[in-house]
């Protein structure tokens, strides 16, 4: 995660450069994966895994998506914040690339990839573009922090019986 | 199907949650200063009631003055007066509910319509490829993002065509990497568009040869004279690039010392010369010297050219001790400069001295007279400094 919560600057950047107030409740926007769950303590490691995988991969396609609106309508001349955008969406890349290969290494099922936006964003007026860009980076910054636990919790010194083979010596842990 | 059906109409319920209102206009375009009638519209079904509504601009709140019911659920607001929009992605209009709630928002896109672009100038490296930059009219993009598109066409015959690669020589700028014709004028110029419309530049016409540059000097060499400790010599090579070009070349040199970060430029157009002495500079002192060109007259052409870029910083430094003052000659030419200063000090002398000679008796023999006076005042003061120094 290269030391810093992706999202998090970017989010600042994005409240700031598009007059939004950063205490407006997004809570009714749907379509981004949120880290929080009710049931965090009591998921396998397979089932952390899988959570995270999928859930970097919505935000490869939602960023995707952030960056071509910003491109095109919503601040067409920003080059610097189109980059950070882009640099956002390289280490979620990276992270899902990395989750990925943790599940193959441990013999996990890699879950099936859904390729597409879960939602048709053409029909959206540009206001709900801003508020869906603040909710993705808001919900990304809160997902990092919790992909630090989880991986936490899988690097954890293993009990008996716990995890079968040789692959507990999780890179992870380096 | 059955899944696809159940799942269509899970969305619709979802889109009806996540918009309990609609604001029209969505995302107008507006002229600064005119004014804004809009209406929030609450679903007929929702205990929503345009009483309970307001609205925010940018995050503060409109005055309720500015507000009409029209209906149980429906409120509008009239903001007269429009400013330029606060940030490039538009002003924030929102309908809120009593509790503070987002119900619906639309974006305002305020500003005015954009102006004659200006200063089109442009340059071809080399005969190769041809870049223009532009200025902006006064409003520019102060509200509004403007679309910036340069076309060009050969002047009698061509059909238009539209530059592709923008922002290569600053934020106003677009480079035509091929397919340019040599000695037929092309006509250039700018079209800016934003929501608010079209204008367009004035048309410059040029031929590709009266626009040439050329590439920094890659190859400045510096090295001492000898043990001349008050020069330096720069010799550098025409641009490889416009050898096969009939072309003149105006050279000019600057240079500066390490520890200050001025240059000094000390030859104008320096005719088709290859190579220059520095003179006149501190002694056991590095220099950093630049180079730069302006290939002209190419197959003829009657204008000026246009100078490179300076070529990188070469370094060299003098030998220790010498003398003072920079001054850059072609090869030999210190001599002459040595002279002219010794002559003005010789004049200088003759005003003192020379009326006691008399005019009958200018000769040789009154410059030698004030060599060896010169000599004998040189001598006095290095004794004068040796015995300080003792």
């Amino acid at each position: 995660m290269g030391g810093s919560i992706p999202g998090t600057s970017c989010t600042l950047s994005q409240v700031e450069k598009q007059g939004l107030d950063k205490n407006f409740n997004l809570d009714s926007m749907d379509g981004v994966p949120t880290a929080s769950t009710e049931q965090w303590s009591e998921a396998s490691d397979a089932e952390r895994l899988r959570d995270n995988l999928k859930a970097y991969w919505a935000f490869q396609i939602l960023l995707n998506e952030i960056l071509e609106e910003q491109r095109s309508s919503l601040t067409p001349n920003d080059l610097d914040f189109h980059e950070s955008i882009q640099s956002v969406l390289l280490q979620v890349s990276a992270l899902a690339y990395q989750l990925e290969e943790l599940m193959v290494m441990l013999e996990h099922n890699v879950p099936a990839r859904e390729l597409e936006g879960a939602r048709d964003a053409h029909g959206r007026g540009l206001f709900e573009k801003k508020l869906r860009g603040m909710k993705v980076l808001q919900e990304l910054a809160q997902w990092s922090v919790r992909s630090v636990r989880d991986l936490h919790q899988l690097s954890r010194p293993v009990q008996t019986g716990d995890i079968p083979h040789a692959s507990c010596c999780l890179a992870l842990k380096k | 199907m059955m899944k696809v059906f159940l799942l269509g109409l899970a969305l619709l319920r979802v889109d009806s949650l996540m918009y309990p209102a609609v604001i029209s206009p969505q995302d107008p375009t507006l002229l600064i200063g005119s004014s804004l009638t809009a209406s929030c519209s609450v679903g007929a079904d929702s205990s929503l009631r345009a009483e309970d509504l307001y609205w925010t601009l940018n995050g503060r709140r409109l005055p309720a003055e500015a507000y009409e019911v029209l209906s149980a659920t429906a409120l509008s607001v009239t903001i007269p007066n429009l400013n330029g929009s606060q940030q490039q992605s538009g002003d924030n209009l929102v309908c809120h509910s009593k509790d503070g709630g987002i119900l619906a928002g639309s974006c305002l896109y305020v500003g005015l319509p954009p102006e004659k672009p200006t200063n089109i100038s442009c340059w071809s490296k080399n005969l190769k490829d041809l870049t223009c930059k532009w200025a902006p009219g006064t409003e520019g993009e102060t509200y509004l993002h403007t679309n910036y598109t340069l076309k060009y066409k050969l002047r009698w015959y061509g059909r238009d065509n539209t530059c592709q690669q923008y922002h290569t020589a600053g934020q106003y700028s677009c480079h035509i990497p091929k397919d340019l014709a040599l000695f037929t004028p092309y006509e250039i110029w700018v079209e800016a568009s934003n929501r608010l419309g079209v204008a367009v530049s004035e048309v410059v016409m040029l031929d590709i040869v009266d626009v040439v540059t050329t590439d920094p000097h890659s190859n400045v060499h510096v090295s001492r004279v000898g043990d001349l400790e008050d020069q330096l010599s720069v010799r550098w090579s025409a641009p490889p690039a416009l050898k096969d070009f009939l072309f003149q070349a105006k050279y000019q040199i600057q240079y500066r010392v390490e520890d200050s970060s001025e240059w000094k430029q000390v030859v104008d157009n320096v005719g088709n010369q290859t190579s220059c002495r520095l003179a006149g500079l501190r002694p056991g002192t590095v220099y950093f010297v630049q180079v730069r060109c302006n290939p002209f007259g190419i197959y003829g052409s009657k204008k000026a050219g246009i100078w490179s870029d300076w070529s990188n910083p070469t370094a060299a430094s003098t030998p220790r001790n010498g003398r003072a003052a920079g001054v850059c000659e072609p090869k030999n030419g210190e001599h002459n400069n040595t002279l002219r200063r010794e002559l003005k000090q010789f004049f200088g002398w003759m005003r003192k001295h020379g009326s006691s000679y008399g005019c009958a008796n200018l000769s040789i023999k009154m410059y030698d007279q004030w060599r060896v006076s010169l000599q004998k005042s040189h001598k006095t003061r290095n004794q004068v400094l040796s015995g300080d120094k003792s």
